[in-house]
């Protein structure tokens, strides 16, 4: 099938959804949404409250900073050691890097919210909490993509480096960081947007920020509260969504820009650590287990897997279709024309701008409770980020093609259709596939929509602190999240045959 | 040398910490307990910070790692905190947590009407049930406790499980839109938002008030008075009664807290929450 017409075909999932929504509709809050709606424009303006919203907002960018500059040095480091390739040449054998490349796929396996929970109970209330719960599962993903990249070089400058007598080292560094880096860059600042969502989101379940302020006043109802933070959110995000898409598009020449802007950055990173009171020595305190909270319990492997399994499993599918077909079918219903665009933009801001288990609660009010509002709630989240890379993809695409079909007479919506969905296609769904690994990992954070499935029994028993319960959880969303991924190599492999667009980062805007 | 000299954690000792379940909106909490670590500072001639946690858990695990002097409970996690953390003890509640109340409510479109006695409990039974917070004591806990007496539990409701809302308020809009056919929350809110105006009484019923029980409370820890001197305990729970209307500054206090005075509370006030804690499930 095309690129496009696999494109189009998830939109297939609305049709189960549509036929939910008669009865799960109540509309009984609609008023409540419409207050939400109109606080936008209405956000309160208490200078406490402002001053409170600044201080959430710095915390949660000096969270997002310091795990991201903390997962890409993890991530170099693992990525390179466990690159089979650096592993030959150094030590003539690859077993070691397949090991590492397996060990680090545990960290990986748990959302930054679960890592936030274990970290929690060992090292206490420290904001290097929240930084070590998102640097250790993105280093490991990102040393994932850092080994790929390694072992997809070209090795033949490698090999004459080595012919000619240069040592391993010094051969592994000239031949492969050149081309590398590049690519290190692209995918090393759209991880800082995650990192920022992350941050976001890590607030929302417990570790401070705007994340908090957030939920706590979106569950008092204080809708003029909670856009005053959303506006301060969105201008954040905004702004490093902006820079970083124009440094992607001169990451080829490393330039002044480029230079300055690290150093901007680094310059925010030490202030950050002495306002958050980063006290790093906490990391190296004794990690010791709580006695009181015992970790083992056998009762707490008896629960009814195939059920819990099945619902999470179907929500993250409809999730993931979901995400996918937003893009591509509300493109093509709106046209391609101008203000659509600017108006599928704001639409997808906004939804990756709220947490999941907001849009949730926002849900509610007009959805009865149930499997709808969960999917809903995580697959337009999800649609927001992926959109947002599809809309940046289309505008990177060579405008010939488009051109041509113009010339020869072609709708704006078939040209769409052929040149832009053909263009974009593999490289969006191949993003869309590892999207489909986070959503599984961000069910858990809707499990309170009365979807039922694993978060529902991790988050009673994290509020009874039973973790003789919880461990089991852990273990099978992190063999669910291994398995998922992967099927979603597998599918990246088969379906979208010929090269691995470069996995997670903006395959597409390279595309 | 003398100012390079590791001074911060010798200071960060003598700091009183103070902290809160959240179950009020970030900017009501910031005002309350930034007025009250003021008025403990000037009472007790130390510095008193106030450092806010998120949800409940957070507000449990950072007390049993010491990282919280004094923290406002609710029924349920105070319990689970104190038995976490040896020496820990209940110094003070406000006069209306001696008698807590829960209450039962409803959209009109159930076809539910008030409850005359605890055994109507029963016609939840299929119904789409709301509880506030997983850790609430008046949203969750003594609820389900009490829908567990006339015979209810919780794999009765619609699709065979409750869902939670995460705050009284959410409750409460969730049951008015519709979402949600019934629900439990604090009696204290459900009577604050009715005087507010803010209850549309021709969506929501109020199906049956639960009988009293003891709700939230001050837990200090057990090395207060090692640390900050020997009666720093009694002097701190004394200036926590001593707070009275007639001062401007603690009346403001008073009201944040929807109370009339604090008064003195001890670790048995909450046996009863802890056993019934202890029978579903909530504490190990």
């Amino acid at each position: 099938m095309s690129p496009a017409g696999q494109l189009l075909l998830p939109a297939l999932v609305l049709l189960p959804l549509l036929a939910l929504l008669p009865g799960a509709w109540h509309g009984g809050g609609f008023d409540l949404i419409g207050q939400f709606l109109l606080a936008a424009v209405q956000p309160s303006t208490d200078p406490a409250l402002i001053v409170a919203s600044l201080r959430g907002i710095a915390v949660t960018v000096a969270v997002a900073l310091w795990s991201w500059l903390f997962s890409l040095l993890l991530g170099v480091i693992g990525g390179v050691l466990s690159a089979e390739v650096v592993s030959r040449t150094l030590w003539g054998c690859s077993w070691p890097a397949l090991l590492l490349r397996r060990l680090l796929a545990i960290p990986r396996s748990l959302h930054e919210l679960l890592w936030g929970l274990i970290l929690l109970q060992l090292l206490g209330l420290h904001p290097a909490v929240a930084v070590l719960a998102i640097a250790l599962p993105y280093g490991a993903l990102f040393a994932r993509v850092v080994a790929e990249q390694l072992d997809g070089l070209p090795r033949r400058n490698l090999e004459a480096l080595q012919l000619a007598g240069a040592p391993a080292p010094a051969a592994l560094l000239m031949a492969l960081s050149p081309p590398l880096w590049p690519q290190l860059l692209s995918y090393g600042g759209y991880r800082l947007e995650c990192a920022l969502r992350s941050a976001t989101l890590l607030g929302v379940f417990g570790l401070g920020g705007i994340g908090a302020d957030l939920r706590l006043a979106l569950q008092s109802l204080q809708f003029h509260e909670v856009w005053t933070s959303l506006w301060l959110l969105a201008a954040v995000m905004l702004a490093l969504e902006l820079a970083l898409a124009r440094l992607r598009q001169r990451w080829q020449e490393p330039n002044r820009e480029l230079l300055v802007g690290f150093a901007a950055l680094l310059l925010l990173l030490l202030p950050s650590s002495q306002w958050l009171e980063l006290r790093w020595q906490v990391l190296f305190s004794p990690w010791q287990w709580p006695e009181v909270l015992p970790l083992w319990d056998p009762n707490g492997w008896l629960q009814d897997w195939p059920q819990l399994i099945g619902s999470t499993l179907l929500l993250t599918a409809l999730a993931a279709l979901l995400a996918v077909a937003l893009l591509p079918l509300l493109l093509l219903l709106l046209g391609p024309g101008r203000w659509p665009r600017l108006l599928l933009s704001a639409c997808g801001l906004l939804a990756r701008l709220l947490p999941p288990p907001l849009t949730a609660l926002l849900l509610l009010f007009v959805l009865q409770p149930g499997l709808l509002p969960a999917v809903l709630a995580l697959g337009i989240h999800n649609a927001g980020i992926l959109g947002r890379l599809g809309l940046e993809g289309l505008d990177a695409l060579p405008p010939q093609p488009a051109q041509a079909l113009r010339l020869a007479g072609s709708s704006p919506r078939q040209v769409l259709l052929v040149a832009g969905f053909n263009g974009i296609g593999r490289s969006y769904l191949s993003f869309g596939a590892y999207r489909a690994d986070v959503i599984l990992r961000e069910s858990v954070v809707v499990g309170l929509v009365g979807a039922g499935g694993l978060g529902v029994v991790l988050l009673e028993s994290l509020s009874s602190f039973a973790w003789g319960e919880v461990l089991p959880v852990l273990v099978v969303y992190a063999v669910l999240t291994l398995v998922g991924e992967q099927l979603a190599d597998l599918y990246r492999r088969r379906l979208l045959s010929g090269p691995l667009p470069r996995e997670g980062c903006s395959p597409l805007a390279n595309s | 040398m003398l100012l390079l000299a590791p001074v911060a954690p010798a200071l960060a000792s003598q700091v009183l910490r103070i902290s809160a379940i959240p179950d009020q909106n970030p900017e009501r909490l910031n005002r309350l307990y930034g007025l009250l670590a003021k008025e403990l500072s000037d009472q007790l001639g130390v510095p008193v910070k106030y450092k806010p946690v998120v949800d409940y858990g957070a507000a449990v695990t950072g007390f049993r790692r010491g990282d919280l002097d004094l923290v406002w409970f609710g029924g349920l996690t105070g319990v689970q905190a104190r038995l976490q953390t040896p020496g820990s003890k209940v110094i003070a509640q406000r006069d209306v947590d001696a008698k807590f109340r829960s209450v039962f409510i409803a959209n009109q479109s159930a076809g539910l009407k008030p409850f005359s006695a605890q055994n109507d409990l029963q016609q939840l039974k299929g119904k789409r049930f709301a509880f506030g917070s997983e850790s609430s004591t008046s949203g969750r806990l003594m609820p389900q406790y009490f829908l567990a007496q006339a015979g209810v539990t919780p794999k009765d409701f619609a699709s065979g499980r409750p869902g939670f809302s995460g705050s009284h308020d959410a409750t409460l809009a969730l049951v008015q839109s519709g979402a949600y056919q019934a629900g439990a929350l604090n009696g204290q809110v459900w009577d604050s938002r009715l005087k507010e105006g803010k209850v549309d009484t021709n969506k929501v019923v109020l199906l049956w008030r639960t009988p009293p029980y003891a709700d939230y409370h001050w837990i200090a820890q057990g090395n207060l008075d090692q640390r900050f001197g020997a009666g720093f305990t009694g002097k701190l729970q004394q200036s926590l009664l001593n707070l009275s209307p007639s001062q401007p500054r603690q009346k403001t206090i008073l009201e944040l807290f929807a109370a009339g005075r604090f008064i003195p509370a001890k670790d048995a006030d909450y046996a009863n929450i802890e056993a019934v804690g202890r029978s579903l499930g909530k504490i190990r």
